[in-house]
């Protein structure tokens, strides 16, 4: 029976993932001003956590080879295949793994946005883009090529926590995923309106201001990025966690740095409204090219799969040069009168 | 213990990466772009060698001329299309950066298109490609090495004088310095910035027919190699193409000849954490003296060095 169509569930589960990314990318680059070209470092790490980790502690649990032979491919998918059977029938354990990667995730995210954070300390703008570029290409190279953490250039199986939920479970995992993702939103919402994200923009706007308040410049930045990090990471645990395997190729630049960027820039850099926005247009587009280039394959001499990239980087440049501030400007946000102010202590 | 083949294969991808550097700088001094369409430069150049060869027949080395002007013009259209509205607009660095970022995407899936397009109109096998096979012999060695050498004197030679005999190359070197102060004396900046991204471009599609006679090449072997072109430029300074030079033979030498000796030492495995190098190269050379080669006053260090020398 099917209730809704694959292909909305499809959407919508491209459009969770994409939009706690993108969210996360938003808050550096929108609010904070960094140039983050390096999204995918902190994606993978998620994606790596989910992979390695899970899968590993009930193999401790229930003593099966738990190793770097966990990761090889003969062993994987027997080991990964037993625990699925074993949490089909313990919906408690499946949740609090569940719970407990996603948490780690995070954890580990945040150390590898504080080690970023280092070298941009000392960075300015396209000095500090091009090296998280650098290191989020060098760790997915490392761990495509390096067997003993997610199996190398032939992946692992990760383990299933929808598993118990039977016949439901994409329904339920898709569901799962976009209630993460619209908490997230709330949270980086809340976040971005607090005391925090207003100084956010104003060092964006202005470092000096900052300075001359007496902020710690270099603070601000080091605490974004690990925030940022560590909403990515949930984003690429999270996707890693619903497509139930995991290989490092998945995690390009092309897909989980400038993507995430092209929806940022379309939807309206530094408001969030309009990066939910962008993230569920550019995912239906997406998504619409996908299930009709097979109509044009007959009269172009070429596969059209590439037509996708053509797409994206088109939108990039047509978006910075006709509309930079996006479909859905950042709004200024008006304080409330010194009288107001004064009636509310009166009252 | 290495073998001189594959010092002179180190040599020539060398020269092709200091190509490549001087580009990006070239563009970065100019228009303060980083250009991070630079990866499918490259690849085109690397394209337009391989198509031609294999159309029209006849060693590579004709076709570096073609590859030169075709990619040249391509950062023409760039330019005209894309960064000369943004900066007109006074786009910020990152905004710049990003939209390049876009045109790379677009031109990569344009090259996807053509090495469909060459696979199933011309049967060629344009997924993997070897033109190692058209290169002649200098004792023994490839003449690659040779030819790359030659070409990047010639480029730096030609450079130089270009940028300090004449009138252009100073009004260049004057909008370098102060955009504004030279198009009070009648420099047009939007001319100088479309010369360096006409050069810019030539160089990587240059740069690239150069690699693709020394190295196997698909659609995307300008994205797999463009870490190393950004470290060699950052290594070389990025504020200048000498530098820039300097750094691209460097990076390609260490990275090349660098992964050799730690696959003899340690067992090939290593070989598949090549990039590695250019990305350690680019962080220590960032965290430690982010000026880079061509920040280093060279005259400073020669007196020093002949005061020494002398008092010794």
């Amino acid at each position: 029976m099917e209730l809704i169509p694959p292909v909305i569930l499809y959407i919508l589960v491209d459009f969770s993932v994409y939009l706690i990314v993108t969210l996360s990318l938003n808050l550096e680059v929108g609010y904070a001003g960094l140039p983050q070209f390096g999204r995918v470092l902190a994606v993978l790490t998620g994606a790596l956590v989910a992979g390695a980790i899970p899968g590993r502690l009930l193999a401790l649990m229930y003593g099966l080879p738990y190793g770097p032979e966990y990761a090889f491919y003969e062993y994987n998918y027997k080991v990964v295949d037993t625990l699925n059977t074993i949490l089909e029938k313990n919906p408690l354990l499946s949740i609090t793994i569940f719970i407990f990667t996603l948490v780690l995730a995070m954890v580990l995210g945040a150390v590898i946005g504080y080690l970023t954070s280092k070298p941009a300390i000392r960075l300015r703008e396209a000095y500090l883009g091009i090296t998280l570029l650098a290191m989020g290409d060098v760790l997915m190279l490392i761990t495509y090529y390096y067997t003993p953490i997610i199996g190398g250039t032939t992946g692992v199986s990760v383990v299933d926590p929808f598993r118990w939920t039977g016949g439901a479970r994409f329904y339920v995992a898709t569901f799962t995923l976009l209630g993460i993702a619209l908490l997230t939103f709330l949270l980086i919402e809340r976040l971005t309106k607090s005391p925090y994200g207003r100084v956010l923009r104003a060092m964006r706007d202005s470092e000096l201001v900052i300075t001359v308040y007496g902020r710690d410049i270099v603070k601000l930045r080091t605490y974004t990025l690990m925030v940022g990090a560590a909403i990515a990471s949930l984003g690429g645990a999270l996707y890693t966690f619903y497509t139930g395997s995991c290989i490092a190729s998945t995690y390009t630049r092309v897909t989980w740095t400038f993507w995430p960027w092209a929806f940022m820039m379309l939807g309206g850099t530094g408001n969030n409204l309009g990066v939910m926005f962008g993230v569920l247009v550019f995912v239906i587009v997406k998504t619409l090219i996908v299930m009709y280039r097979g109509l044009l394959a007959p009269y172009v001499p070429f596969d059209p799969v590439w037509l996708e990239y053509t797409f994206v980087g088109m939108a990039i440049v047509l978006i910075a040069i006709f509309r930079p501030q996006g479909l859905i400007p950042e709004k200024p946000i008006f304080t409330i009168p010194r009288k107001k102010i004064e009636e509310l202590i009166k009252a | 213990m290495i073998p001189p083949i594959a010092v002179a294969k180190a040599v020539a991808y060398a020269d092709s990466l200091a190509l490549m550097a001087a580009g990006i700088t070239l563009i970065y001094m100019c228009t303060k772009t980083f250009n991070f369409a630079h990866a499918s430069f490259v690849t085109w150049g690397f394209y337009i060698a391989f198509t031609l060869t294999s159309l029209y027949g006849g060693s590579p080395y004709y076709y570096l001329p073609v590859a030169f002007i075709f990619v040249g013009l391509l950062g023409v259209a760039v330019y005209v299309l894309v960064i000369g509205p943004l900066m007109r607009r006074g786009a910020s660095p990152i905004t710049l950066m990003m939209s390049t970022l876009g045109v790379d995407l677009v031109l990569l899936s344009f090259i996807q298109m053509f090495t469909d397009y060459l696979t199933r109109v011309f049967k060629l096998y344009a997924r993997k490609i070897v033109l190692e096979v058209y290169d002649f012999d200098v004792f023994g060695l490839p003449g690659v090495t040779f030819i790359s050498l030659v070409v990047v004197v010639f480029i730096i030679s030609a450079l130089h004088i270009f940028l300090v005999r004449t009138k252009f190359g100073t009004a260049m070197r004057a909008t370098i310095e102060n955009p504004n102060l030279a198009s009070i004396l009648g420099i047009n900046p939007d001319v100088v910035y479309l010369t360096s991204w006409f050069l810019g471009g030539g160089l990587a599609g240059l740069a690239g027919a150069i690699a693709s006679i020394t190295i196997t090449g698909d659609p995307t072997v300008g994205s797999r190699i463009v870490v190393s072109m950004f470290a060699s430029s950052i290594v070389g300074g990025l504020y200048s193409i000498y530098g820039s030079v300097l750094g691209g033979l460097l990076i390609g030498l260490t990275e090349y000849l660098g992964i050799m000796v730690l696959a003899i030492q340690l067992g090939g495995w290593v070989a598949v954490y090549r990039p590695v190098i250019p990305l350690i190269a680019l962080a220590t050379t960032l965290l430690v003296y982010p000026k880079g080669l061509g920040g280093i006053n060279w005259s400073r260090i020669t007196v020093r060095f002949k005061s020494l020398v002398g008092g010794s």
